[in-house]
């Protein structure tokens, strides 16, 4: 957990101070940065340039109780660019959807951590960045459409599509899903 | 047809959320479907699930963080740099000033010639050191 006096002293222009931000922040960080990107070497850059904008951005920043947010929200705009470049960004904006068979439903078990990881990772990259950081990271959806720069009613409709893409692949009973 | 004897599978999703409880015709027809309620579960589940998995963290690359400390030393050594855009900003507001005041014009251009003529100057003295002290060389 970064302190508020860590941040203060971030603020400040401290270079130890950023370097122990680095240290007590990298793994979520980057955790954030491969759920968004899918990719283990295109996380790095992205956590690379979200800590570069960050330290440009510490000696503005004022809402100390709001830094886990603000971090995230910087990560989320990193690794938009990389989506963009990758020439996927259209997928983001018009939230189309991928041509992937969802699993019939089945008897429903109990959610696995793994199955879950890769059900998310299936899912059509406007939704899972939106069920990422509604419901994994907890941003609201004011905040995640002023990302995206889309309405807060098309987050909300892939929110609702995401959820219930997730609840249909979990609830099935054979390997389908891990296979599409 | 009411709500209430209709399936409500496309309102759980949202109602699922913390905070969010069904209401009306929605709980209505929930007290008497036990599929719609199972189906509430499952979403609840989920969610819960999801937000358990920002403490999940995912293992980052070998050299991962002495990668992120470098970038953030160098962010802190660069950021005491003048970005190209302050310059250009500072440039701006140079030109503007000098053509509002003419004077402060002037007084920049004096100062410029004054450095031509004193590094001319340096040059011009610099180049006889030289030429005297290779003359004494070959004298001797």
């Amino acid at each position: 957990m970064v302190s508020p006096e860590l941040l203060a002293a971030c603020r400040r222009g401290d270079r130890r101070a950023f370097e122990e931000l680095v240290r007590l922040s990298h793994r979520r960080v980057y955790s954030l940065a491969y759920r968004l990107v899918g990719d283990r070497s295109d996380a790095g850059d992205v956590a690379q340039e979200a800590y570069l904008r960050m330290y440009r951005g510490l000696a503005g920043f004022r809402e100390e109780a709001r830094f886990e947010t603000w971090m995230y929200r910087i990560v989320m705009n990193c690794a938009m660019t990389v989506l963009k470049k990758r020439g996927r960004f259209g997928l983001l904006v018009s939230d189309q959807e991928l041509d992937v068979p969802v699993p019939d439903r089945a008897a429903e078990r109990a959610v696995d951590r793994d199955e879950l990881e890769r059900a998310l990772a299936l899912l059509p990259e406007g939704q899972r960045v939106a069920v990422l950081l509604k419901d994994v990271y907890g941003l609201s959806v004011r905040e995640i459409s002023e990302e995206l720069g889309i309405e807060e009613g098309a987050v909300k409709v892939r929110l609702h599509r995401a959820r219930k893409r997730l609840a249909e692949s979990l609830s099935t009973g054979d390997d389908r899903a891990g296979e599409l | 047809m009411p709500v209430s004897s209709e399936h409500v599978s496309d309102l759980l999703p949202e109602y699922a959320e913390s905070g969010l409880r069904p209401a009306g015709e929605v709980e209505e027809h929930l007290a008497s479907c036990a599929a719609c309620t199972a189906e509430l579960g499952t979403y609840r589940s989920l969610l819960s699930s999801l937000v358990a998995l920002r403490a999940v963290e995912v293992e980052p690359p070998a050299g991962y963080l002495d990668r992120t400390l470098r970038t953030a030393r160098l962010a802190s050594i660069t950021s005491r740099i003048p970005s190209l855009a302050y310059l250009r900003r500072v440039s701006t507001r140079g030109t503007r000033i000098l053509a509002q005041t003419p004077r402060a014009g002037y007084a920049l251009a004096s100062l410029g010639g004054a450095a031509v003529g004193a590094t001319a100057i340096a040059l011009v003295w610099w180049r006889i050191a030289r030429r005297d002290a290779v003359a004494t060389a070959v004298n001797s």
